[in-house]
């Protein structure tokens, strides 16, 4: 592969990126790159820039120096206005599942849609309909997230990430507060998510979770990239 | 656009409880608002009523015809403040003397003859504004050469003008400062409706929303609380307005007068600004919220 089928083939890419909050420093001089349909893993401590990772990625946040490049989108550059056309691109989990609370799974699915423009309900209804079911949940489709499980939770936000069939999913320790075998169904449903074309990257501080898949790990510590974890930096502390 | 529509009024039964307590503040603002109306707007005709009594009256010379006070009149008439001129006789005068004093008209049963002269009597117009010329008017009718005496009562409206003005101000800085304080109240139960959305707004900007997704229902359910605040402000006002009614009707405390509520123009005035303080309070706040 040449260098530029090489960059034509990468969907982020993060070339000395940091961010500061004030004096506070959660990310120093990170530089990677992701291809497309990768499957990857960002690790490390708390407090190691994880979730500022994830965060600039779906411009929650803004990167303070160097630049990052999302599917052609440079971060620095892009405008308040263009920053919906990116998120398009993503579909976010996260640990706290942020489902919206007087919506039904149904309705927090079907915003997504709803957000990228479709109009025909009937269209809409059959694609979360396909979704829920992927997800195992089209019995609790008409229900309210305080009503469900958190396994459940995570598996329709899995679905909401899903739906709008974005080019890269982004998961937030989506694991991090569910039990053994709802950790495992979620990540059966990020893997599908990954067959079906999409570049995942999921963070998580579960070394456990990294030795049962073949699969790229980024290295966090005090937000700079390491090549391993050290001893005082054990991702499992 | 029926998107739009669809997800405010879900939104809007969503968030039944914020809403209904924004409706409330809508609606008593609104009530406030236009019962200061209903009273300043039935006090101006109460004034306009009490107005039908003001006259100037214009003595003419003794040597003056019938034909040329008829002139005169129609001279007069063709001012701008007056409404109207008519001829009064010296005979009537007198029999109208006569009718006022009553029993004690036998006073003027010695008169050899009438003393009063002949003369005209000018209803200055409703107009407030043409009304404050009177001092004018009276000095040009005056200046006739078949004008012997011009009388009327100066310092009575004076004082009514005064009243009145300061009525008027009074009206005008009350609105303003309504309005200002509806204003605030608004914007601020809507930035509450906003914080308690702050979730749901940050999550729909995640999946990819942009702002026109944000704010478009929301200007929406801004303009229904708008108007439906409106309704029921002056459903309450016509409530008031008709329980108190016979209290105040020719029977009741103001026999000579009758009270009137709000006239249409009015109501739809306050329906439409009711829907703009909605939305302007909608305004400020996403505008505050979203820079956040």
């Amino acid at each position: 592969m040449n260098a530029i089928d090489a960059l034509d083939n990468q969907i982020i890419r993060f070339h000395g990126v940091t961010k500061h909050f004030g004096e506070t420093y959660a990310l120093r001089d990170l530089t990677f790159e992701v291809r497309k349909n990768d499957f990857l893993f960002i690790t490390g401590p708390s407090g190691a820039g994880k979730s500022t990772l994830i965060k600039l990625l779906y411009m929650g946040e803004r990167i303070s120096d160097g630049y990052a490049i999302i599917d052609g989108m440079n971060l620095s550059r892009i405008g308040r206005r263009q920053i919906p056309q990116l998120r398009r691109k993503i579909g976010v989990i996260f640990q706290d599942f942020k489902l919206i609370a007087n919506r039904t799974v149904f309705q927090n699915v079907a915003l997504v849609m709803e957000v990228a423009g479709f109009k025909s309900r009937s269209v809409i209804r059959q694609r979360v309909e396909d979704l829920l079911e992927l997800v195992g949940l089209p019995h609790q489709a008409d229900a309210y997230p305080p009503t469900l499980s958190g396994g459940e939770k995570q598996r329709a936000a899995v679905a909401r990430a899903m739906v709008g069939k974005p080019r890269i999913i982004l998961a937030d320790e989506p694991t991090a507060s569910l039990d053994p075998d709802a950790s495992e169904r979620v990540l059966q449903l990020l893997r599908a998510a990954h067959a079906r074309g999409a570049t995942v990257l999921i963070t998580t501080h579960d070394t456990r979770l990294l030795s049962r898949f073949d699969a790229r790990v980024i290295y966090l510590e005090s937000g700079r990239r390491v090549d391993a974890p050290s001893a005082a930096g054990n991702v499992n502390d | 656009m029926i998107d739009v529509c669809r997800r405010a009024l879900s939104d809007f039964y969503r968030h039944r409880y914020l809403h209904g307590v924004c409706l409330f503040t809508i609606a008593l603002s609104v009530f406030i608002i236009s019962a200061f109306s209903l009273f300043f707007i039935n006090a101006g005709e109460l004034m306009g009523a009490w107005q039908q009594g003001i006259r100037i009256t214009a003595y003419l010379k003794p040597d003056v015809t019938k034909k040329q006070a008829a002139d005169l009149a129609a001279d007069i008439e063709q001012y701008p403040g007056v409404a109207s001129v008519s001829y009064v006789s010296g005979k009537e005068g007198l029999a109208w003397l006569k009718e006022q004093l009553g029993t004690g008209s036998s006073l003027l049963s010695d008169l050899k003859e009438n003393p009063l002269p002949d003369a005209l009597e000018i209803h200055p117009a409703k107009n407030m504004a043409a009304m404050s010329g009177a001092d004018r008017l009276a000095g040009k009718i005056a200046e006739f050469a078949e004008v012997s005496d011009v009388e009327y009562a100066r310092e009575w409206m004076q004082r009514f003008y005064g009243i009145y003005n300061l009525f008027k101000v009074t009206a005008f800085v009350m609105a303003g400062l309504v309005f200002v304080a509806i204003l605030f109240i608004v914007a601020n139960t809507i930035r509450l409706i906003l914080y308690s959305r702050r979730e749901e707004i940050e999550i729909t900007r995640i999946i990819g929303a942009d702002e026109a997704f944000i704010k478009h229902p929301l200007y929406l359910e801004a303009l229904m609380l708008g108007s439906f605040g409106g309704v029921a402000g002056l459903a309450m006002l016509y409530g008031a307005f008709f329980s108190l009614m016979p209290k105040l009707s020719p029977e009741g405390l103001l026999p000579f007068f009758r009270v009137r509520f709000l006239p249409l123009e009015l109501v739809l005035a306050i329906l439409i600004s009711s829907m703009f303080v909605g939305w302007l309070g909608c305004y400020f706040s996403i505008r505050r919220f979203l820079r956040a």
